[in-house]
């Protein structure tokens, strides 16, 4: 796991506190129960905190597991770069 | 506060078991993050508590403040933002703007404004409530530019205004005071449009996390400090009095030493406002004395008691001023410019709260008076907040002539002419029975404590009793000192609460409590619900005494043990009330 991905978890820890450390990689809205609309807000909110980004969505339903996430914040660093 | 942050406070504040502290949250929009940050401020705030925030439903500002009254919560808060008084002020709504539905704007925030009090008013009769004003800006509706204030805009604000002064007027009712949200979240990093737009929550979380703090500041207010304890030199007064002697020392405009007044100045308005100041010094006594003889010290000598000045370590010296005033260290703020002195004085009393006077910076001292305006700020002025310091001089004088004339306890007593009255009405709520009841420690018969709303619930049971117990002597008013609750169980009466102020120890107010309880009730038992806590020290000694034994929980103290044991002092004029 790569600090992105460490930074990344901490930050689902914090708002699906229920997932154990090594679920987190795999979890999605469909495989987590808690995983409803508020938490996928809370979400993107504590990933902007955390990584100084403002994440612009149409749908935050794009956002619904821990790799498409990854996957963004990925691309907005390559971008950066 | 990072949401980050708060989500991991309120993971831990799930798992707590104390009691729940919960909080309507009267609000149109969808409070999202606010919850979050709000929850965990008060986690901190309560440490012992799991915390609920209730909330109505998602755009009925109106239904909610409907239903805030009868939620029977802790505590509420009322969240109003201009989309609330009238839809056509958010950027959600469709209706047109023009200069023609100012007026019907106007109309509607008007009314809109009275029923936002008359809610409150009613609400602050079974709980407190917290009221925000609008804190987000006024969309660009009116015609004139921005820089310009129109008259449509002035009137929106007054009306609020107005609403805040008249709620703001009952004892229950506290307003987030702007001035300060303005200094720890700037008005154009308020408002998150696209938040608004997408989850109807129009907050950036640093102003969420900020205005969650003041909110629960206002709600769940942390105990205020008690007493202040100062050094004089380069801290009361510009210059070293030992070497510039009484006319080298300043505190004026010319000679750049204008913020010392201003320090001054503040010390004496929390005199006056019941904070206890004294002196800390390392000084020549009569020097000092001379000092505080000079006509233009904006502090009244008559404000410092005591004046410890020697050449002793500090730390002694604000022992003996925690002696005097029997405060704990806990309610006690120590400022003095040594970086040295400070450190001394936090080894020994590692509660006391040590502040650095900064001198030579103006801006420094200007944060100081307003960090100590929030470390002793309080809602409201009592009685005995205006007596406090004088009682404590004439105690301390009362003692000393004592100690000198070598009078037993009792003849003391007799001599001092005491007199108590013991009230037992329970309505209305007397605001100081509550303060008493929540900042005692040490004569204090478990450390249970109450929110306003649970206080008033207790003493709605017909069967709860409160005695509230006055105190006088010849030195002087201690004002309302002791407060007893409880109920009546048969012919045992059990007593919930029972806290007295370390002001009026050694003046066995708690024997003659005991014997207007039997003698009101006409009981055989009192029952206590004794708990020993870190600090009830002296009411464990005072059951100890009374017992013959070390006090356990639920310990019952029989009349006719009582009547054996206290030698009750003369208290020659008794009133008793209620």
């Amino acid at each position: 796991m790569d600090e992105m991905e460490k930074r990344l978890a901490a930050c689902f820890s914090a708002v699906l506190p229920e997932l154990a450390a090594e679920e987190i990689p795999q979890a999605s809205a469909n495989s987590v129960k808690s995983w409803d609309s508020v938490a996928t807000i809370t979400l993107i909110a504590v990933v902007e905190e955390e990584f100084g980004i403002s994440i612009d969505i149409e749908d935050p339903a794009q956002f619904d597991s821990f790799q498409q996430i990854l996957a963004y914040l990925r691309e907005g660093a390559k971008k950066a770069d | 506060m990072k949401l980050t942050k708060a989500l991991e406070i309120l993971k831990g504040v799930k798992s707590r078991e104390g009691d729940v502290f919960t909080c309507f949250l009267a609000a149109g929009m969808n409070p999202l993050h606010l919850d979050t940050f709000l929850a965990a401020e008060l986690g901190l705030l309560l440490p012992d508590q799991r915390i609920e925030i209730r909330h109505g439903l998602y755009g009925d500002f109106v239904g909610n403040l409907r239903r805030i009254a009868s939620n029977g919560a802790d505590c509420g808060i009322v969240l109003m933002e201009w989309t609330d008084l009238d839809p056509r002020l958010g950027i959600r709504n469709m209706a047109a703007w023009s200069p023609s539905v100012y007026s019907d704007i106007l109309s509607t925030v008007r009314a809109r404004a009275v029923e936002v009090q008359q809610a409150i008013e009613k609400t602050c009769q079974r709980m407190p409530v917290v009221l925000s004003l609008p804190t987000l800006p006024l969309p660009p509706i009116s015609f004139v530019p921005g820089w310009q204030a129109s008259p449509f805009e002035i009137e929106l604000k007054a009306a609020v205004h107005s609403v805040a002064h008249q709620v703001s007027q009952q004892a229950q009712v506290r307003v987030l005071n702007p001035q300060r949200l303005d200094l720890v979240s700037p008005l154009q990093e308020r408002f998150d449009v696209e938040s608004e737009l997408l989850t109807g929550f129009p907050y950036k979380l640093p102003h969420a996390s900020a205005l969650a703090n003041l909110l629960a500041c206002l709600t769940r207010r942390p105990a205020s400090k008690k007493g202040l304890i100062t050094d004089l030199d380069d801290t009361l007064w510009r210059g070293i009095l030992g070497e510039v002697g009484i006319d080298g020392i300043s505190w004026d405009l010319d000679h750049h030493s204008q913020m010392h007044a201003f320090y001054q100045r503040l010390l004496g308005a929390l005199s006056t406002e019941g904070v206890l100041i004294a002196v800390a010094s390392k000084n020549e006594l009569s020097l000092v004395e001379k000092a505080f003889g000079r006509k233009d010290l904006a502090l009244s000598p008559n404000s410092v008691f005591p004046m410890e000045v020697s050449w002793g370590p500090k730390s002694e010296a604000v022992a003996r001023i925690l002696k005097i005033w029997n405060v704990g260290a806990d309610s006690v703020v120590f400022v003095d410019d040594s970086p040295l002195e400070l450190a001394e004085v936090k080894a020994s009393h590692p509660d006391v709260e040590c502040i650095k006077f900064p001198t030579k910076d103006n801006l420094g001292v200007y944060n100081l008076a307003i960090r100590l305006r929030d470390l002793f700020g309080k809602s409201a002025i009592l009685h005995e907040d205006t007596i406090r310091a004088e009682s404590i001089r004439r105690s301390h004088a009362g003692m000393a002539a004592q100690d000198a004339a070598k009078t037993t306890r009792t003849n003391f007593l007799e001599q001092v002419e005491a007199e108590m009255s013991f009230n037992f009405t329970k309505s209305p709520l007397d605001p100081r029975a509550l303060e008493l009841v929540n900042k005692t420690n040490q004569f204090n018969l478990n450390g249970k404590r109450y929110t306003e709303a649970s206080w008033h619930n207790y003493l709605l049971d017909p069967e709860s009793f409160l005695m509230v117990v006055s105190y006088m002597d010849k030195f002087g008013p201690l004002g309302k000192i002791a407060v007893t609750a409880g109920r009546r169980e048969g012919r045992r009466l059990k007593i919930d609460t029972w806290v007295m102020s370390c002001r009026a120890f050694s003046r066995r107010i708690e024997y003659r409590s005991l014997e207007e309880l039997f003698a009101k009730f006409g009981v055989e038992e009192i029952g206590l619900d004794f708990v020993t806590t870190e600090r009830n020290s002296p009411l464990r000694e005072f059951l100890t005494e009374l017992l013959g034994d070390a006090a356990a929980p639920g310990c019952v103290i029989s009349r006719q043990a009582f009547e054996a044991l206290a030698k009750i002092v003369p208290v020659p004029q008794e009133i008793t009330n209620g």
